[in-house]
């Protein structure tokens, strides 16, 4: 029977990161890169609590760290939201192709 | 048992405190010069603190989270110092956003501790926490004047940002995986342990060793990771920009230099290994950064480029620094003291641009021409800056770049400061573009460009600070030998 | 292993029977005449109490509403820290006490903020 172990989750982990930056370089609109760079965070977090519990399943210092990812992604959201107000008051827009006063 | 130890941490609790007390203060009050004062009582109560506690043998504290050693100390003191600077420099420059002073403060001073916080934090987890501390507080201060080029350059230093993170931290999650810890010393100890000759046998480490150096390749500005730093040292806030050039880089190299030589500093295959990943880096890095730079109109986006060239010529320390582990050489105080030189020389710089640029409303370097007839000091400052950058005699960056040089040849990368001085070479071109527009070039108005008193006090410590480095170097040098003594060297 | 399959099965079956008998109830009791079939407009509605949509759902919100989110989105992350302090409480001590009531404290330090800059008011 096959069971779920370790390599599973971390495909996983490699294929939500891997869409995650697809995503971010691709994306047109502004909220849509950002859920793209919480989808790369959270596969960040499979991975580390694929981690913590098959290599170090007693400390659960995997799982804490995925606590702290959390909450930072969540700060780093609202900072990237109040960015977007800004920049939608003054283009009128979010889409990415939009913002070229600086050359990338 | 959190009590006992409260004291080695007083820097940044202090320094919190009175961020917080900022935020508060600004919610009730109208008069707001008293913020700035505050803000560098708090700076120097920190800068006490830590003072207090610089004897004290390197200990690690709260279950191995943070570390006091000389090494943190001293990269704490440099961060304290540039804000302190960057707050005096910003005297003029918040009448832009008079009515968010406050908040300007406070996220700047946030900052700070983060970035303290980084330099002294040996466990993964906190330097993780501390470094998004730092970031988030900079996005927010990067697209501070809410205008169009600022909010997109918040925006792209966000996006970027984002993604280095989340690099950085998928390599720290194959890290953990692989040893199980992610206290830097018990992560130490195990690749210690490991039975094998060569990266390729391992691939975890492989792949969290080469993701750990792209995100905080972010950080210092390293090519492939450089492409932020142009626009938004163009779009963010002048004061803002210079403080990015300077705490976050320093900060930036202090964590990785931290994380490189404990985690990855024995046995000799693996720092061989990252070391020559980080001079191959520095040479594209400088090369790239010194070439774009010479075409550059904006003065802030040629101090961009500028200082990604920096990186380069540091990172080549960094790599020094790497292969020394094991031997028995004593060259590693080169990129310490370079880092000092070149916050004292960049800030200088820039005190000297804002100054300026505030007054004349532009940023362009034909706007500088005949500088000299329009203000003779900070001519003459932003001059002393701009030679130390290019690494002539008598200042600072000489000396830095002889110190950091001739550890790298003694090495055994020849070839690599071959590059270094040819990219030197190639600098002076555009460092003495910007002095020959102030000294030679016909002023378009005879207005004379005068600063604030807190802006002449900065750059005169930076001034100061510069020749003083580039005169008698060797009351520093035992200072920064002192703080690399910690990695074992 | 097949019959660890069967249970879902079994699952299965009784929740499509239950989404089929459920609605089927009422009509049965109506062609029985147990209950009143008197029609007017408001039972026949999608909803029984509330009011009727207008417009489409595709509509752009008012932006405004992104403030009110943010904001809930960093009040709601102290949960996170709270439920691994609560679960173990009595181990964590006075220590553990103290660290949460500096957290509280310095969230509570951002809700003033939030307050007085007016960041809670639909204007």
């Amino acid at each position: 029977m096959l069971t779920v172990g370790l390599t599973h989750f971390l495909i996983l982990s490699a294929i939500l990161f891997a869409i995650g930056l697809f995503g971010v370089i691709t994306q047109r609109n502004v909220i849509k890169v950002i859920m793209c760079l919480e989808i790369m965070l959270n596969a960040v977090n499979i991975a580390l609590i694929a981690f913590s519990q098959s290599v170090a399943p007693v400390s659960l210092t995997g799982q804490i760290f995925a606590i702290f990812v959390m909450v930072v992604a969540a700060a780093e959201v609202a900072v990237g939201i109040a960015i977007i107000f800004s920049i939608y008051r003054n283009h009128e827009s979010i889409d990415m192709e939009k913002f070229n006063i600086l050359k990338w | 048992m959190i009590m006992e130890h409260i004291q080695f941490i007083a820097p940044e609790i202090s320094l919190l405190c009175f961020a917080l007390l900022i935020v508060l203060l600004d919610l009730f009050i109208t008069q707001k010069r008293v913020l700035p004062v505050l803000s560098v009582i708090g700076a120097i109560v920190a800068a006490t603190f830590i003072i207090v506690i610089w004897n004290t043998p390197p200990v690690g504290l709260f279950d191995k989270m943070i570390s006091i050693d000389p090494f943190g100390l001293f990269f704490k003191l440099l961060i304290l110092a540039a804000t302190v600077l960057v707050i005096l420099a910003s005297h003029n420059y918040v009448l832009k956003f008079n009515k968010f002073q406050g908040e300007y403060y406070a996220l700047l001073m946030l900052s700070a501790v983060g970035l303290m916080l980084l330099v002294s934090a040996i466990n993964l987890i906190t330097i993780y926490v501390a470094l998004e501390l730092s970031s988030i507080s900079l996005y927010a201060l990067v697209s501070f004047l809410k205008d169009k080029k600022s909010s997109e350059a918040g925006l792209k230093y966000l996006i970027l940002g984002g993604v280095a993170s989340a690099i950085l931290l998928y390599g720290m999650a194959f890290i953990f995986g692989l040893t199980g810890n992610t206290c830097l010393t018990c992560i130490a100890e195990y690749v210690r342990g490991m039975p094998f000759k060569d990266l390729q046998e391992v691939p975890a480490l492989m792949i969290g060793l080469v993701l750990i150096i792209a995100g905080f390749g972010f950080k210092i500005a390293s090519v492939p990771f450089q492409m932020w730093v142009p626009d938004v040292y163009e779009g963010a806030p002048t004061t803002i920009t210079a403080y990015l050039s300077v705490a976050s880089k320093a900060a930036g190299f202090g964590v990785i230099a931290r994380v490189l030589m404990t985690v990855f500093g024995l046995p000799v295959w693996l720092h061989n290994d990252w070391a020559m990943i980080i001079a191959v880096l520095a040479a594209i890095t400088m090369t790239v950064g010194n070439l774009v730079a010479i075409v550059q109109t904006n003065i802030k986006r040629l101090f961009g480029y500028s200082s990604i060239a920096q990186a380069g010529y540091m990172m080549v320390g960094l790599a020094a620094m790497g292969l020394t582990m094991g031997t028995k050489e004593n060259v590693t105080g080169g990129l310490i003291f370079f880092l000092l030189s070149y916050t004292l020389t960049n800030l200088g710089a820039f005190i000297a641009i804002i100054a300026i640029s505030n007054k004349i409303n532009s940023d362009e370097i034909e706007d500088y021409n005949g500088m000299i007839k329009r203000s003779p000091l900070l001519a003459l400052g932003l001059t002393i800056c701009l030679i130390s950058l290019a690494g002539l005699p008598p200042t600072a960056g000489l000396i830095a770049k002889i110190y950091i040089f001739s550890g790298a040849v003694n090495m055994g990368l020849a070839w690599l400061v071959v590059i270094a001085v040819i990219n030197s070479v190639i600098s002076a071109y555009y460092y003495f573009k910007i002095a020959k527009a102030m000294w030679l070039g016909t002023p378009v108005t005879e207005e004379k460009v005068d600063a604030s008193w807190p802006e002449w006090l900065a750059l005169a410590a930076c001034v100061v600070g510069v020749l003083a480095l580039g005169v008698v170097p060797g009351l520093f040098m035992n200072l920064t030998t002192a703080a690399v003594r910690i990695f074992g060297i | 292993m097949l019959a660890q399959y069967g249970y879902v099965g079994i699952l299965l079956i009784c929740a499509i029977g239950f989404t089929v008998i459920i609605p089927l109830i009422p009509k049965i009791l109506m062609v029985m005449g147990l209950i009143p079939t008197k029609k007017n407009p408001t039972k026949e509605g999608q909803y029984e109490c509330g009011m009727q949509t207008i417009g489409k759902t595709w509509v752009q919100y008012n932006f405004r509403y992104y403030f009110f989110a943010v904001l809930f989105v960093l009040f709601d992350m102290l949960t996170i820290f709270l439920y691994p302090w609560a679960v173990n409480v009595t181990g964590l001590g006075v220590g553990g006490l103290i660290a949460v009531g500096i957290f509280l404290a310095i969230l509570i330090i951002g809700y003033l903020y939030a307050w007085r800059k007016g960041a809670l008011q639909w204007k």
